[in-house]
């Protein structure tokens, strides 16, 4: 869903940028997932000083107890504060969700740019490894990822920025290729200006719409992608955690103790939630023809 | 049905409390010798088994898992076997004598057939151990490593001449390495024994079929030569379940009848549901975790000290197992007759682990890693070991792993502190030996551990015949392991097996195997 | 266009092999040993010694790789390690289920996704639209694992209806068949049907305000003929790309799925075999679902030129 919109060269339009926002507003869909998106950087940021107790907390006296006032989201079944856990559980969340996303946008659009822009038998290599990549069924990629880079988040963060990159690649690709072939660019290059200005004037500024597009998605997928690569055991290392590890720790808990992962479960699912919310109204946005 | 809480852990826990406090619960489904005996059996029915993976190979002798030997106990029978009180009983073979310490002789049970019509005598008994010990794959050379030579005296006499005294090997017998497997199936069939066991064992069931990644089915055999009790089921189904919670749903749902394993969280709910009944039976296990002698920070025995004296044995136990077993005091379990009671599990003590940690040189803590399997109780367990070191002054880092990454950091001594769930073997050397005793190379003594005492205490027991004597050496050796700590011992579970209401007559025997011989269904 | 499918089938080797390359290097670098996962408890080191040397796991990797691509150009995949069985033989007993699984998820979903896809274009941003893109969103922000679980707790154990775990094959028995797949489709089948919806609503949305679509209005044919006769034959365009991409990652990826109801499926294979590093099984696995993601890959962008008469006639 390329936009058409990118057709004139890009130069800082302060009034068009508000333009899409003011479109942007018009349901009440946006503005929630921006909210959303702000609260959980808050909650990430502000952890120390927000949350009720400390998540390291155990109290095993006090395991799997029913949320009440002391603790509104209940206690897990070592004792500790469920509440306190998920915002501190918002730094991990949103490291794996932003982290794995940055790598996958900065490499991806690296080679991407790179292929698109030199064409030939470079893209030829590039795309074949970028198309490697994807036909590897993702889950055991990121397993097998995990298992060598080791234990962690950093391990997880790294496999899924692999597993995001050629997405990316091939996003960036396509946009080079669409605008260098429009005249204005041939015209910079005739004038002589060199080859990373072009890139860095033209290529990127009209590149970034959709990137941005699909990095708010993908920030949501990985969310989710390491919450399940917690359930095949690979993730955090306790006794940190992350939203996706508390609700498969707690899942066996479900009925005992459902607050265990409904609390960690709706904090993922508003942030997900809201992640897609931003990315679709940004996508809406820059397509004229949804106007309503 | 009655939940235990062992509310106040004693410190020395009598071996017939634990199994009576244990079996308690079990007493509704015991067998014929207990309160149902009035009820008779009825003959019939498929018991559907859930585990949480499937059995790996049908050729016993080339097995390592421990699944496998579930299904094996119902159609392989072993020379001798185990009882409830882990003593030796007859199995295959009907009586035996040790006239010197180097020589078994057993008679052998007559009239045995295998399922394939072959007779079971001495010869194949000759046949197996042969086998097991030239094998190229097989598994069991280290278990039969003592046994030089088998002579057939007679068609029902069979003598074992060893090159070393062997107190253990009786209890190894009682398994898979004891288990007869017909001559001709394992030579017609060659390598296919491992995913067709037809006609191959003596058991009162007789494999059927194997749909590999769904189903294992066994059937009853009417020919079976043990006329008392049953088997009463028609068929045993075996199917492989590996998410724990959905296969107690499963069985809740009614959709299997037996799970092998309950999780310790999962308990006290279970033991609520008048759909399900607990038995919970105590096991052989230690688990532990290793300490690794050979680099810092626990080449220093002091170090190792201040771990121990660290630790919460009672509040692990309590807060992590929900009292679904006993604290530790060494590796030998509770359910054995080499348990000395007398010897009480270290107990939490700040003061002394601070002593040691500045008698270690580190009177300000000091900080490892402790590397475990990616489970969920393995997990909590370490959170739980984290936050008790903490307080001590101890910095303890947790590396989630997985398992075969666990044992490459085992096997190779890359770990600090390892964690270690021995599955337990009936005799008290296969608890012990293969992890103390100095051995170069590779196995399974990860913590490098290498002490002139414990080794000879080892040897000794294993040439001396007397229980009493060999109880004196393994107290003798416990004492030292809580010195020495070649391992931070923690636990002797407890293995609470379920079943649905209609299953009768389960007898529960320490080594967790699920023996189906007596079951029925109502 | 013979020669266009050759053409592409030959520019799919080189990713093949880059694929059986990165899956060689990659899990022989996780640390682990199939032989010591295989004998956990056993001590006999020279049993495992010589197991070692018989696989050729003591030679050197390039050999390694080497020896397995020379036959694999022969056509053996080679055994697994854990059961001596030939690759091929442990893919084809999981196939069917997997295969299976996917078909019914894509079919609930397509059932549940295709009238609120199209109602909520059609009547864009009314009530009916925003419950639709809510359910939508539903299906695609939360962990499956999670809709698992519910799923199971709420059908299974409490009302009992469906099995929880465990594979009969519908061929066999249709009835029990399909009862033990409903739940686990209906795990991927929200999922899916969430993405179709929103693809479905965009693309029609985006028909329904090509030019050729308000000559239809303009000329006087009614809402419902324009939806039905016009629009929708080309929305379904991009629906049926997505869903047949959606099958190439369906088989291997249906992993969680799989090992929460017990199903024997690709998925579970290939993931227990990264655990107990089973070399041939995991490499012959992964080299046989990216040949599968590339067929329907292929397979939908020669679908997509057939019916896309704009493409058509390029």
């Amino acid at each position: 869903m390329v936009t058409t919109l990118a057709a004139a060269p890009a130069r800082p339009l302060p009034d068009r940028r508000w333009r899409l926002i003011r479109r942007a507003a018009q349901s009440w869909l946006a503005p929630f997932g921006a909210a959303v998106l702000l609260l959980a950087i808050a909650a990430a940021l502000l952890a120390p000083a927000i949350s009720p107790h400390d998540p390291l907390k155990q109290d095993l006296n006090h395991a799997l107890a029913r949320p009440d006032r002391a603790h509104p989201m209940g206690t897990d079944n070592v004792g500790r504060d469920v509440l306190s856990r998920v915002i501190w559980g918002t730094r991990v969340s949103l490291t794996a969700g932003f982290g794995s996303v940055a790598i996958a946008v900065l490499a991806g659009g690296l080679l991407g740019l790179v292929a698109g822009y030199a064409g030939g038998r470079v893209d030829n290599l590039v795309m074949r490894v970028m198309d490697a990549v994807l036909s590897f069924p993702p889950l055991v990629l990121a397993l097998a990822l995990g298992a060598v880079l080791g234990a962690g988040l950093t391990g997880v963060v790294i496999a899924l920025g692999v597993v995001y990159t050629p997405t990316f690649a091939r996003l960036m690709r396509g946009q080079v290729l669409a605008i260098t072939a429009r005249e204005y660019v041939d015209a910079a290059r005739a004038l002589g200006v060199p080859g990373w200005r072009v890139a860095w004037s033209h290529v990127l500024p009209n590149a970034t719409a959709p990137i941005v597009v699909q990095a708010s998605l993908s920030v949501a997928f990985a969310i989710l992608a390491e919450a399940s690569l917690s359930f095949l055991g690979l993730g955090v290392q306790p006794p940190g955690a992350s939203w996706g590890s508390m609700i498969n720790a707690g899942r066996g808990y479900l009925q005992q103790a459902p607050w265990i992962v409904f609390g960690p479960g709706a904090a993922l699912f508003v942030t997900v939630v809201g992640l897609n919310f931003v990315g679709d109204a940004i996508r809406d946005a820059l397509d004229p023809r949804l106007r309503a | 049905m009655a939940a235990i809480h062992l509310e106040r852990i004693p410190t020395d826990i009598s071996r017939r409390t634990f199994l009576q406090a244990a079996l308690a619960s079990g007493a509704a489904l015991a067998g014929p010798r207990r309160a149902w005996a009035q009820e008779t059996p009825k003959r019939g029915g498929t018991l559907r088994v859930g585990f949480y993976i499937e059995a790996a190979t049908m050729d016993p002798h080339l097995s390592g898992s421990k699944i496998d030997r579930q299904v094996y106990h119902n159609i392989y029978e072993p020379l001798v076997v185990l009882d409830t009180n882990l003593g030796i009983k007859p199995g295959l073979a009907e009586s035996w004598q040790q006239p010197d310490s180097r020589t078994v002789i057993f008679k052998l049970r007559r009239g045995v057939k295998f399922h394939d019509g072959t007779d079971f005598n001495a010869e194949a008994v000759k046949f197996n151990f042969n086998r097991m010990k030239t094998e190229p794959k097989s598994v069991r050379k280290g278990e039969v490593a003592s046994i030089d030579t088998v002579d057939v005296v007679d068609a029902y006499t069979v003598k074992l001449n060893l090159k070393r005294p062997d107190a253990a090997l009786l209890a190894t017998l009682t398994d898979r390495a004891g288990m007869m497997v017909s001559p001709k199936t394992a030579q017609e069939r060659g390598t296919e024994l491992e995913r067709n066991a037809k006609g191959a064992g003596t058991g009162p069931f007789v494999f059927a079929e194997w749909v590999k990644d769904d189903h294992l089915l066994i059937r009853r055999n009417d020919a079976y030569w043990n006329k008392q009790g049953g088997p009463y089921l028609d068929q045993i189904r075996y199917r492989p379940i590996p998410d724990d919670t959905v296969k107690l749903q499963s069985l809740q749902a009614g959709e299997i009848h037996v799970m092998d394993y309950v999780q310790p969280r999962d308990v006290a709910a279970v033991k609520a549901d008048r759909n399900v009944v607990v038995v919970d039976v105590p096991s052989l296990a230690d688990f532990a975790y290793q300490l690794n002698h050979t680099r810092p920070p626990f080449d220093n025995k002091a170090l190792r000290q201040a771990v121990a004296y660290s630790l919460d044995l009672e509040q692990i136990v309590k807060g992590v197992w929900l009292n679904v077993g006993v604290p530790a005091n060494g590796p030998v379990p509770p359910t054995s007759w080499a348990y000395d009671r007398s010897i009480p599990f270290i107990k939490r003590d700040l003061a002394k682990a601070k002593a040691k940690l500045a008698e270690g040189g580190k009177p300000g803590g000091f900080t490892f890693t402790v590397t475990t399997n990616n489970i969920p109780i393995n997990v909590q367990e370490a959170e739980v070991i984290q936050a008790q070191l903490a307080e001590a002054g101890i910095t303890m880092k947790i590396k989630l792993v997985d398992s075969a990454t666990l044992l490459a950091d085992g096997n190779g001594r890359n770990f600090d502190m390892i964690s270690y769930q021995w599955s337990g073997r009936p005799d008290p050397d296969g608890n012990t030996y293969q992890f103390f005793r100095t051995t170069p190379g590779t196995s399974l003594n990860w913590s490098g551990i290498s002490n002139p005492q414990i080794d000879a205490l080892l040897d000794r027991s294993r040439e001396v015949g007397s229980q009493v004597e060999r109880k004196k050496l393994f107290s003798q050796l416990t004492r030292l392991l809580q010195d020495e700590l070649p391992m931070v011992f923690i636990i002797h579970p407890i293995e609470p097996k379920a079943f649905s209401p209609k299953v009768q007559g389960y007898d529960p025997i320490p080594d967790g195997m699920m023996r189906f011989k007596d079951v029925w269904l109502k | 266009m013979g020669l266009l499918i050759l053409r592409r089938l030959v520019a799919t080797v080189p990713v093949l092999v880059l694929v059986t390359a990165g899956v060689f290097a990659l899990i022989h670098l996780t640390p682990g040993d199939p032989i010591d996962a295989m004998m956990a408890e056993s001590v006999d080191d020279s049993v495992k010694r010589q197991l070692r040397s018989e696989l050729g796991l003591d030679r050197p990797l390039y050999l390694q790789y080497a020896t397995w691509m020379g036959r694999l150009l022969q056509g053996d995949l080679g055994r697994s390690i854990r059961n001596s069985e030939p690759v091929i033989q442990n893919v084809g007993r999981r196939i069917r289920p997997s295969l299976q699984l996917a078909g019914l998820a894509m079919a609930i979903s397509l059932l549940v996704a295709t009238p609120i896809g199209i109602l909520s274009a059609a009547r864009r941003n009314s009530a009916l639209d925003r419950v639709g893109t809510s359910f939508a969103l539903f299906g695609i922000c939360m962990p499956n694992f999670l809709i698992a679980l519910l799923l199971i707790f709420v059908f299974g154990v409490t009302l009992r209806w469906l099995p929880i775990s465990g594979y009969v094959d519908p061929l066999e028995e249709p009835w029990d068949g399909l009862r033990s797949l409903a739940l686990p489709a209906i795990t991927l089948g929200v999922a899916l049907a969430a993405v179709i919806t929103r693809t479905l609503r965009s693309s029609m949305l985006e028909a329904l305000s090509e030019d050729y679509i308000r000559t239809a209005r303009a000329k006087g044919l009614t809402d419902g003929a324009v939806v039905r006769r016009h629009a929708l034959r080309n929305a379904l365009i991009p629906v049926v790309t997505v869903l047949g991409l959606q099958l190439g990652t369906l088989i291997g990826g249906a992993v969680i799925t799989e090992y929460v109801f017990a199903l024997p499926g690709v998925g579970r294979l290939v993931v227990d075999a990264v655990f107990a590093r089973d070399y041939p099984l995991v490499q012959g696995v992964v080299l046989l679902i990216a040949v599968g993601f590339i067929m329907s890959n292929l397979l939908v962008d020669l679908l997509y030129g057939w019916i896309d008469p704009r493409i058509r006639h390029h």
